[in-house]
């Protein structure tokens, strides 16, 4: 009986260090960095965030999200900034929203008409199927075949 | 008949790749009409390059503005240097401004690059790179033509020419007279 309550507080104590590591909490402020500089492109360099790169043009970057963060605005607020100067290609991740979202939806309307072709030229060109039993009538006109040339044989 | 769709789904998509390349192919590199074009030039003021003060682009309010982003690092910058020359010259006694902001070097480097160049035109630092931000620059040279209704009508990326410099000059030039 001890035992078992001991597994029981065991396990709620666990499960509320859990609830409490996954509250809900307001980001800090270089975490806010972090975040929007991980999705801003750095324009000089192939395909490296402008957290991840080290060109000049990506500290500069770094440090304008970090003056706009210090300053009071929004992640949203800051991308639009970073938008209205290069346009969507200055996210790594292109957004639904726009036309560039197509490079999302392009690959999986791809999948799917292959899937179609393939599925459609399979049936058309017939796969081999399982045969069905023979009927009781095939089965006698079969063992008649049989027994009479058996006889035939002698 | 899914067979059927999913054959002209192909077809299209195929079409419609060629089309977008065939688009894109024929785009000028130099000359990428996104971000700031067409909107109106965001606004700056910066420390002119031999410290004698301060420039704000709305200083040049209703002018022509040839805004060049430079650096004395830039071969393609000392490329088209003569073509801007040129242009300052053909134009120094109008109504068209031209303005150097120079990208991502300390001031000394930037002000000996310009004594050395001959550039007499007004040249600002921008000091935490946050002006060519502002306007979408990759790198130097950019330069950027604004209206005198402070929109930006074109963005040249590289090193620009003479005829391309008076092109756009002369079309703003002439946008400003029929207004």
């Amino acid at each position: 009986m001890n035992r078992r309550v001991l597994i029981a507080i065991a396990v709620l104590a666990l499960a509320g260090a859990l609830a409490f590591a996954a509250r809900p909490r307001e980001a800090t402020a270089d975490e806010r960095v972090d975040q929007i500089t991980t999705e801003l492109r750095c324009p000089v360099c192939q395909g490296l965030s402008v957290k991840d790169s080290t060109s000049e043009t990506a500290r500069q970057m770094r440090d304008l999200v970090a003056q706009r963060v210090r300053e009071g605005k929004t992640n949203a607020e800051i991308e639009a900034e970073f938008r209205a100067a290069y346009g969507d290609w200055i996210f790594l991740s292109p957004p639904l929203t726009s036309w560039t979202g197509l490079v999302w939806l392009v690959p999986v309307a791809a999948l799917a008409a292959g899937l179609a072709l393939v599925t459609g030229r399979l049936r058309s060109t017939g796969i081999p199927r399982p045969s069905e039993p023979p009927s009781s009538t095939e089965v006698a006109a079969l063992r008649e075949r049989v027994a009479r040339e058996e006889a035939a044989e002698g | 008949m899914l067979a059927r769709v999913a054959r002209i789904v192909v077809v299209v998509a195929i079409l419609g790749l060629v089309v977008t390349l065939a688009l894109a192919f024929r785009r000028d590199p130099h000359d990428i009409r996104t971000g700031t074009v067409n909107k109106p030039a965001p606004a700056f003021t910066l420390g002119r390059l031999d410290g004698s003060g301060q420039v704000s682009l709305a200083d040049y309010s209703g002018k022509v503005v040839v805004v060049n982003f430079f650096a004395s690092w830039c071969l393609p910058c000392i490329q088209e240097n003569p073509a801007l020359v040129r242009v300052y010259e053909r134009y120094r006694s109008s109504d068209v401004v031209m303005l150097g902001i120079n990208f991502q070097e300390s001031r000394e480097n930037g002000l000996a690059y310009v004594q050395r160049m001959g550039i007499s035109w007004t040249s600002v630092a921008d000091d935490d790179g946050h002006v060519a931000l502002s306007y979408g620059v990759f790198g130097p040279p950019e330069t950027f033509f604004i209206g005198p209704d402070g929109i930006i009508a074109g963005r040249h990326i590289g090193p620009i020419d003479e005829e391309t410099l008076v092109t756009a000059i002369e079309k703003l030039r002439g946008q400003a007279a029929t207004r």
